[in-house]
């Protein structure tokens, strides 16, 4: 099974290259970058061959492509990847707008071909320990979740994730989206009101979009469900942050996090100590996942429509912060 | 400066021992069910008092720590009796009554201490002072959080009864409602979603709180009566634009007991505790006994106390309505 990848441009990209050439009976089939000099970087790192563009890619039959463009820039290779007929994984957030993400799930079903959305926590090891518990009634009913996925500000890792256009907005587009699936996953319920506030205090001086973000979901079922999306975690914290979910429940109370697998490691040269994680490797399941779907015919556990979904939220986020009023979904 | 207590349930108990560690004399207190005012005098001298107002008659400071709904009563009554006041949180069940309180209190030239004990807390103070000292730069996002187990009691449990205590909303979240407005300052809008906190025995009281703050900072409140007995758990962090701080009362315990039999002993209202050489209980009971005797300000005072009331009953009234809050400005605050 060969599988390339279009764009570098997000740094995924990077530990999905990794990431695929570990995994048994798959080819990193090559790259495409409409950076030159980043794509011949990366070919070089990953020993692998540089497409000159991504028409050339999939002129070279990969049996899937995972899309690492900016946010804004999915939808064209999402598109031209189906009528190639080939199997698509889209970086999240989908899209930036509702019509490029629905653009994107139609192109696939009209081209017979899978999308899936990159949506790594649906494969965290304690993340489905806590799907399972929840779907054998474990906690019965769940009333509330207080979750939180607060990171640093992603400027150093490239400048386009603090550009509004690109990124399609700050720490809630960026962060919004991955919570608002698992919940979406775990309540088997859809959002109906969405309350959002964001500010931009931290990092004022390096950016113009938000980096603080609260919001507050409610549920078809009646769970509400509060989300904190803020680039919150200072450049010298030990790691990039974090995801977490307390969920209150008929019989008690649950808190799952993503990343507490670590060990913590000081070292005399370093500025701070940094955690050293040894959890399962949530990217590795979710790109087994999707070889496994290519290969099976079927499709993926996390499809364009639960990438669509998720943006649809975060979009209501902003629409609510200027508001100042919860939105109907 | 002669102090008595009215109200001598759980925190009551815990207020006389304050008192008896600070200079004032300690006359004893009154509680409807004598035996608790007894036992009280039992350990830290004075008598049992059999109704207010013999009370009143023998103090310079009474401590109110009755149940909520009593508080409004009670403190006009001690204030036309030109008495000093140490009044538990919540200040009142309404923010009629809270200002009508305050204003009896001003009129009459009497002191109105609220006891927010969160603000004696030394890690809540520690932060206080990080952040007032320019640690973290300037508050940007906050996140405050409570999570014990419903409040027991053997009979006549004042706690999950909606009209008497305002529910969890009311009764505990108004700690972090208070220490938000303490750290990044006054509040413009309430956003708030709740479960059970309405009394009826429920077994689940659960909230959750989006507040905007004048400044543009924001700040998330969780309270929580849905843990099991004896979970005391306290978290928060403060995010600005410099730093981070965090707390989290799990990761520092400095004591740990794993026991083979399970104790069913646990009290019947969470009391927080860390082993401290100072109960903040007493600081806060210090404080405010210095306060009056030296008619000296004191870190919370009855406007902050009203102004803790205000944000805790618009929560309460987005949780009920669906819709956000907009804060009225408060004369007695001056904001």
């Amino acid at each position: 099974m060969k599988i390339g990848i279009l764009s570098f441009a997000h740094l995924h990209a990077e530990a999905y290259a990794h990431n695929l050439k570990a995994l048994p009976g798959v080819e990193l089939l090559g790259i495409a970058d409409e950076d030159r000099a980043r794509g011949e970087h990366f070919a070089g790192v990953y020993e692998t061959r540089l497409f000159p563009s991504c028409e050339a890619l999939l002129e070279a039959n990969p049996d899937g492509v995972i899309v690492c463009s900016e946010n804004a820039r999915h939808r064209p290779l999402v598109e031209l990847s189906a009528q190639a007929g080939v199997p698509v994984m889209c970086e999240k957030p989908l899209a930036t707008t509702l019509e490029d993400a629905q653009a994107m799930m139609e192109a696939c079903e009209r081209a017979g071909v899978i999308l899936m959305t990159a949506f790594p926590m649906r494969f965290s090891a304690p993340l489905l320990e806590v799907k399972t518990l929840l779907d054998q009634g474990g906690l019965g009913r769940v009333y509330a979740c207080n979750t939180v996925n607060q990171g640093q500000m992603p400027k150093r890792y490239r400048d386009w994730f603090v550009d509004k256009e690109l990124a399609g907005g700050g720490s809630v587009m960026d962060h919004t989206v991955h919570l608002a699936d698992v919940l979406r996953w775990y309540l088997n319920s859809e959002v109906v009101e969405v309350y959002g506030q964001t500010n931009l205090i931290i990092h004022r001086e390096a950016v113009d979009v938000e980096t603080g973000g609260l919001v507050m979901l409610t549920f078809a079922n009646g769970t509400f469900a509060t989300i904190d999306c803020s680039w919150s975690r200072p450049l010298n914290y030990p790691t990039w942050g974090g995801l977490a979910l307390d969920l209150i429940g008929e019989r008690g109370v649950v808190s799952v996090d993503a990343f507490r697998q670590n060990l913590t490691a000081y070292d005399n040269r370093a500025e701070h100590p940094v955690y050293l994680p040894w959890g399962s490797d949530a990217d590795g399941a979710m790109l087994t996942e999707f070889v496994s779907a290519i290969r099976e015919e079927r499709a993926p556990r996390v499809t364009g429509y639960d990438g669509y979904k998720a943006l649809e939220i975060a979009l209501a986020v902003y629409r609510s912060a200027e508001l100042g009023e919860p939105v109907r979904l | 400066m002669r102090v008595g207590i009215l109200g001598l349930g759980a925190i009551g108990a815990v207020h006389a021992a304050a008192w008896a560690e600070t200079e004032a004399e300690f006359v004893g207190g009154f509680d409807p069910v004598p035996e608790n005012a007894q036992a009280i005098a039992a350990k830290y001298g004075g008598r049992a008092y059999p109704d207010i107002e013999s009370l009143l008659e023998d103090v310079d400071i009474v401590d109110i720590c009755t149940p909520t709904h009593l508080h409004h009563p009670q403190v006009l009554q001690a204030a036309a009796a030109g008495k000093h006041i140490v009044c538990e949180k919540p200040l009142a069940r309404t923010l009629e009554q809270g200002r009508e309180m305050v204003a009896a209190c001003n009129a009459a030239g009497v002191r109105l201490l609220v006891a927010h004990v969160v603000r004696f807390f030394p890690e809540y103070r520690r932060a206080k002072d990080a952040v007032d000292a320019g640690m973290i730069g300037e508050p940007a996002v906050i996140r405050l959080q409570r999570d014990v187990f419903q409040p027991r009691k053997a009979a006549g449990n004042w706690f999950v009864d909606f009209g008497k205590s305002g529910g969890m909303m009311l009764d505990l979240m108004i700690h972090d409602f208070d220490y938000a407005r303490w750290v990044a300052g006054e509040v413009k809008t309430v956003f708030a979603k709740s479960i059970g906190t309405s009394g009826m025995e429920a077994g689940v009281d659960h909230g959750l709180a989006i507040l905007t703050h004048h400044n543009g900072a924001i700040s998330h409140i969780e309270g929580s009566w849905a843990y099991p007995p004896p979970t005391f758990r306290t978290k928060f962090e403060i995010a600005g634009s410099q730093g981070l701080i965090v707390h989290d009362s799990d990761a520092t315990a400095p004591i740990q007991v794993f026991r083979h039999q399970q104790d069913e002993d646990s009290a019947e209202v969470p009391v927080p505790a860390s082993p401290l050489l100072e109960s903040p209980y007493t600081a806060e009971i210090r404080a405010f006994h210095r306060a009056i005797v030296e008619d000296s300000p004191v870190p919370v005072s009855a406007a902050d106390g009203l102004a803790a009331l205000q944000i805790a009953l618009a929560a309460m009234e987005s949780a009920q309505t669906g819709k956000p809050v907009t804060l009225e400005p408060l004369p007695e605050v001056g904001a």
